[in-house]
């Protein structure tokens, strides 16, 4: 597997402010990596950094040629007052493809339109985005990624505020994206639980530490133990890991503070 | 009543020109949440006159305090262009407390200057404009200004729309958001500088606004959001400058009260519909 984005060394923030450093690792082709943790500990600054918008401060980050992202944002940083339909969404994905100043033509409807029944969603192409559900909404924003043709598909908090039954569904949908079309994918999260259970690497992110690996070498004890600076347990139910913070004993907890 | 609107037939047109220019870079103005940019650059504007005829009056009389349109023009550019660089919201102010100081500041000092202006007009000429003095060559020169910017926002359409809607997402297709920003700020400050000369800081504002929320109320697509925005600013241009001459009403006012009305029409028709 060929490496897509490299960092050798790579120290990230904002001005002089240092938020991550030290970081060495590479996503290749064909990867499906879960970027977790914790709000704020800078999950973002390395999506920002392999994504290209933010420069590293130190050491070398590396992209191979003609690397193509398709960026689903976070539900919210997207405005719903704007009058859109779900079409007229998704080409945007395909904009700058169109080129400066010109209009999207009929093979960029039917790309969109492949896009939407790729992600089960066709019958609402003409529905307004703002009329939609959470989740449909998120299909959107994903056929929106896709129609572009990315080498790698980045999800920024795809299942942040759904129930249940759409974060199963969403969640199953982009590894489907993955096993189907051998599609990379970098899933951020800060829901261990969830991303655990679909991706097959982890990179977590944790109070300015990082730590990259299979989701066997992450989901252990020691190692999340160690990056959340709480002991945890990590159990198996099913096929399916979950990580708890230990329950402390009473009186325990009191004497640890 | 025909015979008194056609005597002042050209300001009619010049305050069409007025109207489709500011309803169509409102419907951005209003998606974007920034409707108190486009107060703050009216202000910007007003205080550029008043500071080229406070320096004129004190016998300062480069090219620019002979043409109070060109200090507006400046001063409005310079704040565009702030507000543009600004816009991200990611310094220490935010970004809407930013633009209230420059809304405050530029009031305040626009009235100081014509008040210690020689050839000063009353202040509220400012506020309210003085619509009816458009010339046939003011609404030549509104058009040279108004026609050439619509274009380029009918060109950019897709890439205006995408840097407002999505910034994250189009910074990751390539797009320079900073720079379509900056465009899109320039484009509406060199709007609001010309159309203030003539309409006031209220009736631009009202341009940039009412038109822009009737259309949002009433489309179900972008196209029809600028349709119905540029459609109710025509409108309520015409009825209110019509009943205005033969009424003797202070005509941007009027212009006002019936862009309010239509909103509340649209918004009534929203509920109807449900």
């Amino acid at each position: 597997m060929s490496a897509l984005v490299t960092f050798d060394g790579v120290a990230l923030g904002y001005g002089r402010r240092t938020v991550l450093s030290d970081l060495s690792f590479a996503v290749s082709e064909g990867d499906f990596l879960g970027l977790v943790g914790p709000n704020g500990a800078g999950k973002t600054t390395v999506l920002r950094a392999i994504l290209g918008s933010l420069p590293p401060q130190r050491g070398t980050l590396t992209r191979a040629p003609r690397l193509r992202f398709g960026y689903v944002p976070q539900r919210d940083q997207v405005d719903y007052s704007f009058p859109l339909k779900v079409l007229d969404v998704v080409l945007m994905g395909r904009y700058d493809r169109i080129g400066l100043a010109r209009r999207p033509g009929k093979d960029d409807r039917d790309r969109a339109m492949a896009a939407l029944e790729h992600v089960g969603i066709p019958e609402l192409a003409g529905r307004q985005l703002k009329d939609l559900s959470g989740g449909q909404k998120q299909r959107t924003l994903i056929a929106r990624a896709l129609v572009g043709e990315p080498n790698v598909l980045v999800l920024d908090e795809p299942t942040n505020g759904m129930d249940l039954v759409s974060t199963t569904q969403i969640l199953g949908l982009v590894r489907e994206l993955h096993e189907r079309d051998r599609l990379t994918v970098i899933m951020v999260s800060h829901a261990l639980n969830e991303v655990a259970n679909y991706v097959e690497r982890i990179a977590l992110v944790v109070g300015g530490g990082f730590r990259i690996g299979s989701v066997d070498e992450i989901m252990t004890v020691p190692v999340l133990s160690e990056m959340y600076g709480i002991p945890v347990e990590v159990d198996s139910f099913n096929g399916h890991r979950i990580v708890l913070a230990r329950r402390f004993a009473p009186g325990e907890e009191a004497s640890r503070a | 009543m025909l015979d008194a609107v056609l005597l002042f037939r050209h300001a009619l047109y010049g305050a069409l020109v007025i109207a489709v220019a500011c309803s169509v870079l409102g419907v951005y103005v209003v998606l974007r949440r920034i409707v108190f940019v486009g107060a703050a650059l009216a202000q910007l504007s007003s205080a550029g006159i008043a500071l080229a005829m406070f320096l004129s009056g004190i016998g300062v009389a480069s090219g620019l305090t002979g043409h109070p349109v060109a200090m507006a023009l400046v001063v409005t550019l310079a704040g565009a262009l702030f507000f543009g660089v600004e816009g991200g919201g990611r310094g220490p102010v935010p970004p809407d407390a930013t633009i209230g100081v420059a809304y405050a500041v530029a009031a305040a000092a626009g009235i100081l200057l014509i008040a210690k202006a020689r050839s000063g007009e009353a202040h509220d000429i400012f506020l309210q404009g003085n619509i009816l003095s458009i010339t046939l060559k003011d609404t030549l020169v509104l058009l040279a200004v108004s026609v050439p910017v619509l274009l380029v926002h009918l060109l950019f359409y897709k890439e205006f729309l995408f840097v407002s809607f999505d910034r994250e997402t189009a910074r990751t297709l390539g797009y320079r958001v900073g720079a379509w920003n900056l465009f899109l700020y320039l484009t509406l400050g060199l709007v609001i500088a010309f159309a203030m000369q003539f309409a006031g800081v209220m009736l631009v504002f009202n341009f940039l606004v009412l038109p822009a929320v009737t259309g949002l109320l009433l489309a179900r697509g972008m196209g029809g959001v600028f349709f119905w925005s540029v459609a109710s600013a025509v409108v309520a241009a015409v009825i209110g400058f019509t009943l205005s001459v033969p009424f003797d009403l202070p005509t941007g006012p009027a212009i006002i009260c019936i862009s309010g009305a239509l909103a509340l029409l649209a918004w009534g028709v929203r509920r109807l519909r449900g």
